[in-house]
Protein backbone atom coordinates (compact mmCIF):
# COMPACT_ATOMS: atom_id res chain seq x y z
CA UNK A 1 0.00 0.00 0.00
CA UNK A 2 1.55 3.44 -0.90
CA UNK A 3 0.61 6.43 0.83
CA UNK A 4 2.20 9.66 -0.31
CA UNK A 5 1.01 13.18 1.16
CA UNK A 6 0.33 14.53 -2.19
CA UNK A 7 3.71 14.57 -3.01
CA UNK A 8 5.21 12.54 -6.21
CA UNK A 9 2.90 14.76 -9.05
CA UNK A 10 3.14 12.31 -12.20
CA UNK A 11 5.98 10.07 -10.12
CA UNK A 12 2.49 7.62 -9.50
CA UNK A 13 0.45 7.96 -12.09
CA UNK A 14 1.87 4.41 -13.40
CA UNK A 15 0.81 2.90 -10.08
CA UNK A 16 -2.20 4.41 -9.65
CA UNK A 17 -3.32 3.50 -12.81
CA UNK A 18 -2.02 -0.57 -12.25
CA UNK A 19 -3.14 -0.81 -8.92
CA UNK A 20 -5.60 2.02 -7.67
CA UNK A 21 -6.89 0.20 -4.66
CA UNK A 22 -3.19 0.05 -2.93
CA UNK A 23 -2.48 4.09 -3.34
CA UNK A 24 -3.82 6.53 -1.13
CA UNK A 25 -2.80 10.31 -1.34
CA UNK A 26 -3.18 11.69 2.23
CA UNK A 27 -3.18 15.21 1.63
CA UNK A 28 -1.16 17.65 3.03
CA UNK A 29 -1.26 15.94 6.75
CA UNK A 30 1.97 14.13 6.79
CA UNK A 31 1.34 13.10 11.15
CA UNK A 32 -1.86 11.38 10.21
CA UNK A 33 -0.27 9.87 7.55
CA UNK A 34 2.38 8.20 9.12
CA UNK A 35 0.13 7.13 11.84
CA UNK A 36 -2.42 5.62 9.24
CA UNK A 37 0.55 3.69 7.81
CA UNK A 38 1.20 2.21 11.24
CA UNK A 39 -2.68 1.41 11.77
CA UNK A 40 -2.17 -0.26 8.00
CA UNK A 41 0.87 -2.34 9.41
CA UNK A 42 -1.03 -3.83 12.43
CA UNK A 43 -4.29 -4.66 10.05
CA UNK A 44 -1.70 -6.64 7.62
CA UNK A 45 -0.73 -4.39 5.21
CA UNK A 46 3.13 -3.28 3.85
CA UNK A 47 2.54 -0.01 3.58
CA UNK A 48 5.17 2.04 1.87
CA UNK A 49 5.25 5.96 2.73
CA UNK A 50 6.58 8.61 0.20
CA UNK A 51 7.56 11.80 1.55
CA UNK A 52 10.54 14.50 1.12
CA UNK A 53 13.18 14.00 3.54
CA UNK A 54 12.45 17.17 4.88
CA UNK A 55 8.80 16.07 6.24
CA UNK A 56 9.66 12.39 6.26
CA UNK A 57 11.37 11.68 8.49
CA UNK A 58 11.85 15.38 10.04
CA UNK A 59 8.18 16.88 10.08
CA UNK A 60 7.04 13.31 11.45
CA UNK A 61 9.93 12.30 13.77
CA UNK A 62 7.98 11.70 16.94
CA UNK A 63 5.36 9.38 14.66
CA UNK A 64 8.12 7.06 13.12
CA UNK A 65 9.64 6.64 16.88
CA UNK A 66 5.92 5.78 18.85
CA UNK A 67 3.57 4.58 16.04
CA UNK A 68 6.21 3.01 13.81
CA UNK A 69 9.75 1.82 16.01
CA UNK A 70 8.60 1.57 19.20
CA UNK A 71 6.29 -2.05 17.73
CA UNK A 72 8.75 -2.32 15.16
CA UNK A 73 5.96 -2.30 12.04
CA UNK A 74 7.29 -3.20 8.84
CA UNK A 75 6.35 0.25 7.46
CA UNK A 76 8.95 1.25 4.84
CA UNK A 77 9.84 5.42 4.66
CA UNK A 78 11.05 6.35 1.43
CA UNK A 79 12.48 10.56 1.92
CA UNK A 80 12.92 12.00 -1.50
CA UNK A 81 15.19 15.10 -2.27
CA UNK A 82 17.60 14.37 1.15
CA UNK A 83 20.62 16.69 0.85
CA UNK A 84 20.57 19.99 -1.10
CA UNK A 85 18.78 18.67 -4.03
CA UNK A 86 15.54 21.31 -4.12
CA UNK A 87 18.72 23.81 -4.37
CA UNK A 88 16.36 26.63 -5.07
CA UNK A 89 13.77 25.86 -2.63
CA UNK A 90 15.58 26.94 0.34
CA UNK A 91 16.02 25.21 3.98
CA UNK A 92 12.68 24.28 4.21
CA UNK A 93 13.32 22.09 1.05
CA UNK A 94 16.56 20.68 2.31
CA UNK A 95 17.44 18.35 4.78
CA UNK A 96 20.56 17.45 6.30
CA UNK A 97 19.38 15.87 9.03
CA UNK A 98 16.98 12.99 8.58
CA UNK A 99 20.14 10.33 9.07
CA UNK A 100 20.94 11.81 12.22
CA UNK A 101 17.74 12.15 13.53
CA UNK A 102 16.43 8.21 12.73
CA UNK A 103 19.68 6.62 13.87
CA UNK A 104 18.70 7.54 17.83
CA UNK A 105 15.67 5.65 17.06
CA UNK A 106 15.68 2.02 17.74
CA UNK A 107 14.78 -0.52 15.32
CA UNK A 108 15.14 1.09 11.96
CA UNK A 109 16.56 0.80 9.21
CA UNK A 110 18.24 3.44 7.22
CA UNK A 111 19.53 3.00 3.33
CA UNK A 112 21.55 5.61 1.55
CA UNK A 113 21.42 4.22 -2.04
CA UNK A 114 24.61 6.11 -4.49
CA UNK A 115 23.02 5.09 -7.78
CA UNK A 116 20.30 2.72 -9.38
CA UNK A 117 22.37 -0.46 -8.37
CA UNK A 118 22.41 0.35 -4.71
CA UNK A 119 18.96 1.61 -4.86
CA UNK A 120 17.97 -1.95 -6.22
CA UNK A 121 19.55 -3.70 -3.01
CA UNK A 122 18.35 -1.61 -0.63
CA UNK A 123 14.69 -1.76 -1.83
CA UNK A 124 14.60 -5.24 -2.14
CA UNK A 125 16.32 -5.46 1.71
CA UNK A 126 12.95 -3.36 2.65
CA UNK A 127 10.76 -5.33 1.40
CA UNK A 128 12.48 -8.26 2.88
CA UNK A 129 12.64 -7.20 6.25
CA UNK A 130 10.07 -6.69 8.59
CA UNK A 131 11.38 -4.23 10.74
CA UNK A 132 10.75 -0.48 9.93
CA UNK A 133 13.37 0.90 7.70
CA UNK A 134 13.84 4.46 6.03
CA UNK A 135 15.08 5.31 2.04
CA UNK A 136 17.06 8.18 2.04
CA UNK A 137 16.99 9.22 -1.75
CA UNK A 138 18.94 12.00 -2.93
CA UNK A 139 20.50 13.31 -6.09
CA UNK A 140 19.70 10.30 -8.20
CA UNK A 141 21.70 10.81 -11.89
CA UNK A 142 25.21 11.07 -10.63
CA UNK A 143 26.24 8.97 -12.50
CA UNK A 144 26.40 4.73 -11.91
CA UNK A 145 28.84 3.46 -9.35
CA UNK A 146 28.33 -0.40 -9.53
CA UNK A 147 27.81 -1.93 -12.69
CA UNK A 148 25.27 -4.55 -11.66
CA UNK A 149 23.12 -4.89 -8.20
CA UNK A 150 25.03 -5.51 -5.51
CA UNK A 151 25.02 -9.15 -3.19
CA UNK A 152 26.88 -8.60 0.12
CA UNK A 153 24.87 -9.23 3.41
CA UNK A 154 23.15 -5.75 4.83
CA UNK A 155 25.44 -3.47 7.02
CA UNK A 156 28.06 -4.06 4.66
CA UNK A 157 30.66 -1.85 3.30
CA UNK A 158 31.06 -2.03 -0.28
CA UNK A 159 34.21 -1.70 -1.80
CA UNK A 160 34.06 0.47 -5.14
CA UNK A 161 37.70 1.24 -5.62
CA UNK A 162 40.87 -0.67 -4.52
CA UNK A 163 44.49 1.46 -3.63
CA UNK A 164 47.13 1.14 -1.45
CA UNK A 165 47.23 4.62 -0.11
CA UNK A 166 46.68 5.55 3.70
CA UNK A 167 44.27 7.60 2.65
CA UNK A 168 40.43 6.02 2.13
CA UNK A 169 37.30 7.06 1.48
CA UNK A 170 34.15 6.29 2.77
CA UNK A 171 30.95 7.62 1.30
CA UNK A 172 27.35 7.41 1.07
CA UNK A 173 24.59 8.53 -1.20
CA UNK A 174 25.60 11.18 -4.11
CA UNK A 175 28.97 11.45 -3.29
CA UNK A 176 30.25 7.98 -3.83
CA UNK A 177 30.32 9.04 -7.45
CA UNK A 178 32.25 12.06 -6.51
CA UNK A 179 34.59 10.15 -4.14
CA UNK A 180 35.09 7.78 -6.74
CA UNK A 181 36.02 10.84 -9.63
CA UNK A 182 38.22 12.23 -7.05
CA UNK A 183 39.72 8.51 -6.88
CA UNK A 184 40.62 8.32 -10.63
CA UNK A 185 41.91 11.36 -10.50
CA UNK A 186 44.37 10.93 -7.54
CA UNK A 187 45.01 7.03 -8.16
CA UNK A 188 45.33 4.43 -5.73
CA UNK A 189 42.84 5.83 -3.45
CA UNK A 190 40.79 3.20 -1.55
CA UNK A 191 36.73 3.86 -1.53
CA UNK A 192 33.91 2.50 0.00
CA UNK A 193 30.19 2.86 -0.47
CA UNK A 194 28.28 2.86 2.32
CA UNK A 195 24.34 1.64 1.15
CA UNK A 196 23.04 0.82 4.67
CA UNK A 197 24.08 3.43 7.41
CA UNK A 198 22.17 1.32 10.32
CA UNK A 199 23.00 -1.45 10.65
CA UNK A 200 26.66 -0.97 9.67
CA UNK A 201 29.34 -3.84 9.75
CA UNK A 202 31.48 -2.32 12.36
CA UNK A 203 34.30 -5.11 12.11
CA UNK A 204 34.17 -4.38 8.51
CA UNK A 205 35.05 -0.64 8.95
CA UNK A 206 37.76 -1.64 11.81
CA UNK A 207 39.48 -4.63 9.56
CA UNK A 208 39.72 -1.96 6.52
CA UNK A 209 40.81 1.09 8.36
CA UNK A 210 44.08 -1.01 9.63
CA UNK A 211 46.28 -0.14 6.85
CA UNK A 212 45.48 3.31 6.30
CA UNK A 213 46.38 6.58 8.38
CA UNK A 214 42.99 8.68 6.91
CA UNK A 215 39.90 7.87 6.83
CA UNK A 216 37.76 10.64 4.77
CA UNK A 217 34.04 10.18 5.18
CA UNK A 218 31.50 11.88 2.66
CA UNK A 219 27.94 12.53 2.62
CA UNK A 220 25.52 14.98 1.60
CA UNK A 221 24.35 15.39 5.10
CA UNK A 222 24.98 17.39 8.23
CA UNK A 223 28.39 16.27 9.83
CA UNK A 224 26.66 15.53 12.85
CA UNK A 225 25.00 12.75 13.51
CA UNK A 226 25.37 10.90 9.82
CA UNK A 227 27.78 8.10 8.15
CA UNK A 228 30.82 10.49 9.74
CA UNK A 229 29.52 10.39 13.14
CA UNK A 230 29.13 6.41 12.93
CA UNK A 231 32.43 6.22 11.32
CA UNK A 232 34.38 8.57 13.94
CA UNK A 233 32.51 6.42 16.62
CA UNK A 234 33.42 3.14 15.65
CA UNK A 235 37.55 4.15 14.91
CA UNK A 236 37.68 6.11 18.58
CA UNK A 237 36.14 3.72 20.43
CA UNK A 238 38.18 0.63 18.92
CA UNK A 239 41.01 3.06 19.83
CA UNK A 240 42.24 2.37 16.11
CA UNK A 241 45.21 4.31 14.96
CA UNK A 242 43.76 6.38 12.13
CA UNK A 243 42.15 10.05 12.14
CA UNK A 244 38.80 10.72 10.44
CA UNK A 245 38.16 14.21 8.68
CA UNK A 246 33.94 14.32 8.21
CA UNK A 247 33.27 16.30 5.09
CA UNK A 248 29.51 17.29 5.06
CA UNK A 249 27.08 19.87 5.59
CA UNK A 250 28.62 22.17 8.23
CA UNK A 251 26.37 23.28 11.25
CA UNK A 252 24.15 25.80 8.85
CA UNK A 253 21.44 26.32 6.48
CA UNK A 254 21.52 27.31 2.63
CA UNK A 255 21.61 31.43 3.37
CA UNK A 256 21.92 31.32 -0.51
CA UNK A 257 20.40 29.33 -3.44
CA UNK A 258 21.21 28.40 -7.02
CA UNK A 259 22.23 25.37 -8.67
CA UNK A 260 22.59 22.15 -7.14
CA UNK A 261 26.05 22.39 -8.11
CA UNK A 262 26.37 25.64 -6.24
CA UNK A 263 24.77 24.59 -3.15
CA UNK A 264 27.15 21.42 -3.47
CA UNK A 265 30.14 23.95 -3.41
CA UNK A 266 28.59 26.25 -0.95
CA UNK A 267 28.66 23.32 1.76
CA UNK A 268 32.30 22.39 0.25
CA UNK A 269 30.80 19.27 -1.17
CA UNK A 270 32.26 19.92 -4.49
CA UNK A 271 34.52 17.30 -6.30
CA UNK A 272 37.15 19.54 -6.48
CA UNK A 273 36.71 20.51 -2.92
CA UNK A 274 36.95 16.90 -1.84
CA UNK A 275 39.89 16.56 -3.49
CA UNK A 276 41.62 19.32 -2.01
CA UNK A 277 40.75 17.43 1.57
CA UNK A 278 42.38 14.40 0.29
CA UNK A 279 45.62 16.02 -0.66
CA UNK A 280 46.05 17.43 2.45
CA UNK A 281 45.36 14.03 3.93
CA UNK A 282 48.05 12.73 1.72
CA UNK A 283 50.27 15.63 2.69
CA UNK A 284 50.14 15.19 6.26
CA UNK B 1 -9.62 -1.22 57.57
CA UNK B 2 -7.18 -0.24 55.28
CA UNK B 3 -6.45 -4.01 55.03
CA UNK B 4 -10.08 -4.76 54.47
CA UNK B 5 -10.45 -2.16 51.45
CA UNK B 6 -7.18 -3.29 49.83
CA UNK B 7 -8.82 -6.72 49.56
CA UNK B 8 -9.71 -8.45 46.48
CA UNK B 9 -12.97 -6.84 45.06
CA UNK B 10 -16.00 -9.77 45.28
CA UNK B 11 -16.99 -10.98 41.82
CA UNK B 12 -19.39 -8.62 39.92
CA UNK B 13 -22.89 -10.23 39.06
CA UNK B 14 -22.75 -7.73 36.49
CA UNK B 15 -19.11 -7.32 34.10
CA UNK B 16 -17.46 -3.83 33.59
CA UNK B 17 -19.72 -2.32 36.49
CA UNK B 18 -18.48 1.19 36.81
CA UNK B 19 -18.36 0.91 40.96
CA UNK B 20 -15.83 -2.05 41.13
CA UNK B 21 -13.84 -0.14 37.78
CA UNK B 22 -13.37 2.66 39.65
CA UNK B 23 -12.50 0.62 42.81
CA UNK B 24 -9.97 -1.24 40.55
CA UNK B 25 -8.49 2.52 39.48
CA UNK B 26 -8.13 3.39 43.17
CA UNK B 27 -6.20 -0.11 43.51
CA UNK B 28 -3.61 0.41 41.06
CA UNK B 29 -3.52 4.34 42.11
CA UNK B 30 -2.88 3.84 45.53
CA UNK B 31 -0.21 0.58 45.16
CA UNK B 32 1.59 2.96 42.76
CA UNK B 33 1.59 6.21 43.84
CA UNK B 34 -0.25 7.02 40.63
CA UNK B 35 -1.22 10.37 39.11
CA UNK B 36 -4.23 11.00 36.19
CA UNK B 37 -6.68 9.40 38.62
CA UNK B 38 -9.49 12.01 37.43
CA UNK B 39 -8.90 11.39 34.11
CA UNK B 40 -9.15 7.83 33.76
CA UNK B 41 -12.22 8.19 35.95
CA UNK B 42 -14.04 10.39 33.24
CA UNK B 43 -13.89 7.69 30.97
CA UNK B 44 -15.22 4.86 33.09
CA UNK B 45 -18.85 4.16 31.81
CA UNK B 46 -17.77 5.11 28.44
CA UNK B 47 -14.88 1.95 28.44
CA UNK B 48 -17.58 0.00 30.03
CA UNK B 49 -20.43 -0.01 27.71
CA UNK B 50 -17.44 -0.52 24.73
CA UNK B 51 -16.00 -3.28 26.51
CA UNK B 52 -19.51 -5.11 27.44
CA UNK B 53 -21.59 -4.64 24.72
CA UNK B 54 -19.51 -3.42 21.74
CA UNK B 55 -16.26 -5.57 21.59
CA UNK B 56 -15.68 -8.83 21.03
CA UNK B 57 -19.50 -9.44 20.15
CA UNK B 58 -18.75 -11.62 17.04
CA UNK B 59 -17.80 -15.06 17.00
CA UNK B 60 -13.92 -15.51 16.85
CA UNK B 61 -13.02 -11.41 17.82
CA UNK B 62 -12.07 -11.88 21.40
CA UNK B 63 -10.42 -8.89 22.72
CA UNK B 64 -6.78 -10.55 21.77
CA UNK B 65 -7.96 -12.04 18.44
CA UNK B 66 -6.91 -11.53 14.96
CA UNK B 67 -10.61 -10.63 13.65
CA UNK B 68 -11.27 -8.36 17.29
CA UNK B 69 -12.99 -4.97 17.42
CA UNK B 70 -10.35 -2.36 18.23
CA UNK B 71 -10.70 -0.22 21.22
CA UNK B 72 -7.71 2.46 20.46
CA UNK B 73 -7.45 4.33 23.68
CA UNK B 74 -5.84 7.50 22.06
CA UNK B 75 -5.85 9.67 25.44
CA UNK B 76 -3.26 7.45 27.07
CA UNK B 77 -3.13 9.04 30.45
CA UNK B 78 -6.57 7.74 31.38
CA UNK B 79 -5.04 4.28 30.65
CA UNK B 80 -5.94 2.94 34.04
CA UNK B 81 -9.49 3.10 33.26
CA UNK B 82 -8.47 0.09 30.43
CA UNK B 83 -6.56 -1.51 32.51
CA UNK B 84 -9.14 -1.73 35.24
CA UNK B 85 -11.55 -3.38 32.59
CA UNK B 86 -8.63 -5.52 30.91
CA UNK B 87 -8.04 -6.89 34.88
CA UNK B 88 -12.28 -7.41 34.90
CA UNK B 89 -11.75 -9.07 30.92
CA UNK B 90 -9.38 -11.69 32.69
CA UNK B 91 -6.39 -10.32 30.69
CA UNK B 92 -4.38 -8.57 33.20
CA UNK B 93 -4.10 -10.46 36.58
CA UNK B 94 -4.11 -9.37 40.38
CA UNK B 95 -0.61 -9.18 40.58
CA UNK B 96 -0.72 -6.35 37.20
CA UNK B 97 -2.98 -4.28 39.66
CA UNK B 98 -0.90 -4.36 42.57
CA UNK B 99 2.31 -4.49 41.83
CA UNK B 100 1.57 -1.41 39.48
CA UNK B 101 4.86 0.85 38.49
CA UNK B 102 6.84 -1.29 40.93
CA UNK B 103 10.36 -1.99 39.16
CA UNK B 104 10.66 -4.43 36.22
CA UNK B 105 6.79 -4.84 35.86
CA UNK B 106 5.02 -3.85 32.41
CA UNK B 107 2.17 -1.71 32.95
CA UNK B 108 3.10 2.10 32.59
CA UNK B 109 1.42 5.31 33.22
CA UNK B 110 0.46 5.45 29.36
CA UNK B 111 -1.05 3.47 27.22
CA UNK B 112 1.29 1.06 25.79
CA UNK B 113 0.66 -1.48 22.58
CA UNK B 114 3.14 -3.78 24.21
CA UNK B 115 0.50 -4.22 26.71
CA UNK B 116 -2.26 -7.18 25.54
CA UNK B 117 -5.27 -5.38 25.26
CA UNK B 118 -3.55 -2.03 24.68
CA UNK B 119 -3.81 -1.07 20.98
CA UNK B 120 -1.93 1.55 20.56
CA UNK B 121 0.86 3.77 22.40
CA UNK B 122 -0.43 6.94 23.04
CA UNK B 123 0.28 9.57 25.83
CA UNK B 124 2.36 11.79 23.58
CA UNK B 125 -1.54 13.14 21.98
CA UNK B 126 -2.67 13.30 18.78
CA UNK B 127 -1.14 9.94 17.74
CA UNK B 128 -3.71 7.17 18.65
CA UNK B 129 -6.90 8.42 16.48
CA UNK B 130 -4.23 8.51 13.06
CA UNK B 131 -3.48 5.04 14.20
CA UNK B 132 -6.93 3.88 14.61
CA UNK B 133 -7.84 5.38 11.36
CA UNK B 134 -5.50 3.19 9.59
CA UNK B 135 -6.55 0.11 11.62
CA UNK B 136 -10.59 0.96 10.55
CA UNK B 137 -9.00 1.43 7.12
CA UNK B 138 -6.68 -1.62 6.74
CA UNK B 139 -10.58 -3.65 8.08
CA UNK B 140 -12.75 -1.71 5.52
CA UNK B 141 -9.98 -2.40 2.26
CA UNK B 142 -9.74 -6.17 3.67
CA UNK B 143 -13.80 -6.18 4.08
CA UNK B 144 -13.49 -8.09 7.27
CA UNK B 145 -16.67 -6.17 9.01
CA UNK B 146 -13.98 -4.90 12.18
CA UNK B 147 -14.67 -1.66 13.67
CA UNK B 148 -12.52 0.87 15.44
CA UNK B 149 -13.83 3.10 18.82
CA UNK B 150 -11.12 5.57 19.17
CA UNK B 151 -11.45 7.14 22.65
CA UNK B 152 -9.46 11.30 22.66
CA UNK B 153 -9.80 13.45 25.06
CA UNK B 154 -10.89 17.26 24.68
CA UNK B 155 -7.80 18.61 25.30
CA UNK B 156 -5.97 15.95 23.12
CA UNK B 157 -8.15 17.95 19.99
CA UNK B 158 -5.88 20.60 20.58
CA UNK B 159 -3.45 18.36 18.75
CA UNK B 160 -2.68 19.36 14.89
CA UNK B 161 -3.33 15.52 13.79
CA UNK B 162 -6.74 15.18 15.43
CA UNK B 163 -7.92 17.01 12.59
CA UNK B 164 -5.92 15.52 9.74
CA UNK B 165 -7.07 12.29 11.21
CA UNK B 166 -11.22 13.50 10.87
CA UNK B 167 -10.48 15.23 7.65
CA UNK B 168 -8.89 11.80 6.53
CA UNK B 169 -11.90 9.11 8.03
CA UNK B 170 -14.52 11.57 6.08
CA UNK B 171 -12.88 11.67 2.93
CA UNK B 172 -12.08 7.52 2.68
CA UNK B 173 -15.74 6.93 3.89
CA UNK B 174 -14.50 4.92 7.46
CA UNK B 175 -18.11 4.39 8.56
CA UNK B 176 -16.40 1.51 10.47
CA UNK B 177 -14.67 4.09 12.89
CA UNK B 178 -16.65 5.58 15.99
CA UNK B 179 -14.84 8.63 17.66
CA UNK B 180 -15.43 8.84 21.08
CA UNK B 181 -14.66 12.30 22.73
CA UNK B 182 -13.93 12.23 26.66
CA UNK B 183 -15.50 16.00 27.12
CA UNK B 184 -14.46 16.98 30.23
CA UNK B 185 -13.10 20.26 29.83
CA UNK B 186 -10.24 20.16 31.37
CA UNK B 187 -6.74 19.78 30.50
CA UNK B 188 -3.54 19.79 32.08
CA UNK B 189 -3.50 23.92 32.89
CA UNK B 190 -6.88 24.51 33.55
CA UNK B 191 -10.63 24.39 31.67
CA UNK B 192 -10.58 23.93 28.03
CA UNK B 193 -12.38 26.91 27.72
CA UNK B 194 -9.28 28.84 29.42
CA UNK B 195 -6.60 27.04 27.69
CA UNK B 196 -7.65 27.17 24.50
CA UNK B 197 -11.68 26.85 23.85
CA UNK B 198 -13.06 24.45 21.52
CA UNK B 199 -16.77 25.78 20.86
CA UNK B 200 -18.83 23.09 20.10
CA UNK B 201 -17.99 19.58 19.30
CA UNK B 202 -20.98 18.62 17.99
CA UNK B 203 -21.23 21.26 15.48
CA UNK B 204 -17.07 20.30 13.98
CA UNK B 205 -18.23 16.89 13.81
CA UNK B 206 -21.10 17.49 11.52
CA UNK B 207 -18.82 20.14 9.68
CA UNK B 208 -16.21 17.02 8.98
CA UNK B 209 -19.07 14.88 7.66
CA UNK B 210 -18.99 12.45 10.94
CA UNK B 211 -22.87 10.99 11.89
CA UNK B 212 -22.43 12.87 15.70
CA UNK B 213 -24.37 12.09 18.68
CA UNK B 214 -24.09 14.05 21.79
CA UNK B 215 -24.64 12.01 25.32
CA UNK B 216 -23.94 12.12 29.07
CA UNK B 217 -21.09 10.07 29.15
CA UNK B 218 -21.67 8.79 32.31
CA UNK B 219 -25.38 7.71 31.53
CA UNK B 220 -24.76 3.70 30.23
CA UNK B 221 -28.09 3.50 28.65
CA UNK B 222 -27.52 6.63 26.80
CA UNK B 223 -23.86 5.87 25.65
CA UNK B 224 -25.03 2.07 24.55
CA UNK B 225 -28.03 3.58 22.91
CA UNK B 226 -26.07 5.82 20.39
CA UNK B 227 -22.83 3.41 19.60
CA UNK B 228 -26.19 1.09 18.61
CA UNK B 229 -27.21 3.99 16.64
CA UNK B 230 -24.61 4.83 14.85
CA UNK B 231 -22.97 1.63 14.55
CA UNK B 232 -26.17 0.51 12.26
CA UNK B 233 -25.51 3.23 9.76
CA UNK B 234 -22.99 1.98 7.19
CA UNK B 235 -23.44 4.88 5.36
CA UNK B 236 -20.02 5.70 4.25
CA UNK B 237 -19.65 8.27 7.17
CA UNK B 238 -17.77 7.95 10.16
CA UNK B 239 -19.50 8.45 13.78
CA UNK B 240 -18.74 10.13 16.53
CA UNK B 241 -19.90 10.65 20.43
CA UNK B 242 -19.74 13.75 22.06
CA UNK B 243 -19.10 12.18 25.80
CA UNK B 244 -20.33 14.93 28.23
CA UNK B 245 -18.15 13.84 31.25
CA UNK B 246 -17.11 14.94 34.57
CA UNK B 247 -13.26 14.68 35.46
CA UNK B 248 -13.33 12.59 38.91
CA UNK B 249 -16.73 11.29 38.34
CA UNK B 250 -17.44 9.23 41.08
CA UNK B 251 -15.95 10.44 43.96
CA UNK B 252 -17.47 13.84 45.43
CA UNK B 253 -13.69 15.36 46.08
CA UNK B 254 -12.21 14.82 42.86
CA UNK B 255 -15.11 15.98 40.43
CA UNK B 256 -14.37 18.84 38.57
CA UNK B 257 -11.07 19.12 40.49
CA UNK B 258 -8.31 19.74 38.38
CA UNK B 259 -5.47 18.84 40.57
CA UNK B 260 -6.44 14.81 40.32
CA UNK B 261 -4.26 15.17 37.32
CA UNK B 262 -1.88 15.09 39.00
CA UNK B 263 -2.25 14.39 42.83
CA UNK B 264 -1.59 11.03 44.16
CA UNK B 265 -3.61 8.96 46.84
CA UNK B 266 -2.25 9.51 50.21
CA UNK B 267 -4.24 6.92 52.72
CA UNK B 268 -6.56 9.37 54.27
CA UNK B 269 -7.83 10.16 50.85
CA UNK B 270 -7.39 6.50 49.13
CA UNK B 271 -9.59 5.46 52.18
CA UNK B 272 -12.32 7.84 51.97
CA UNK B 273 -12.30 7.58 48.15
CA UNK B 274 -12.78 3.71 48.30
CA UNK B 275 -15.45 4.75 51.05
CA UNK B 276 -17.49 6.68 48.52
CA UNK B 277 -17.39 4.09 46.28
CA UNK B 278 -18.08 0.66 47.91
CA UNK B 279 -20.39 -1.80 46.75
CA UNK B 280 -23.96 -0.74 46.94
Amino acid sequence: MLLTGDHGYALFDQYRASCPERYINCGVAEQNMVGVAAGLAKGGFRPIVYGLSSFVPMRVLEQIKMDICYESLPVILIGDGAGVVYSTLGASHQCAEDVAALRAVPHIDIHSPADRFELEYCFSSMLRTSRPSYLRFGKADCGDVHAKTPEVPLGDLIQVRQGASAVGIVAAGSMVSRAVKVSDAIGGIPVWSVPSIAPFNRAQLLEASRSLRHVITIEEHSVAGGLGSVVAEIIAEAGAGCRVRRVGIEHRFSELCGSYDYLLSYHGLATEDIRRVVEAALAE
Amino acid sequence: MAAELLARPAPNTRPFEARSLRRTILRMAYAGSSVHIGCAFSIVEILAVVYRSHLATRPGAGLLEDARDYLVLSKGHGVMAQYACLYEAGVLNDEDMDRYFRDGTRLKGLSDAHVPGCEVTAGTLGHGLSVGVGLALAAQRHGTGQRCFAVIGDGEMDEGPIWEALLFAAHFKLDNLVVIVDENRFQAMGTTEEVMGLGSLQAKFEAFGFDVRSVDGHDERALDTALGELKAQRNARPKAIVARTVKGKGVSFMENENKWHYTRLTEATYLAAMKELAPA
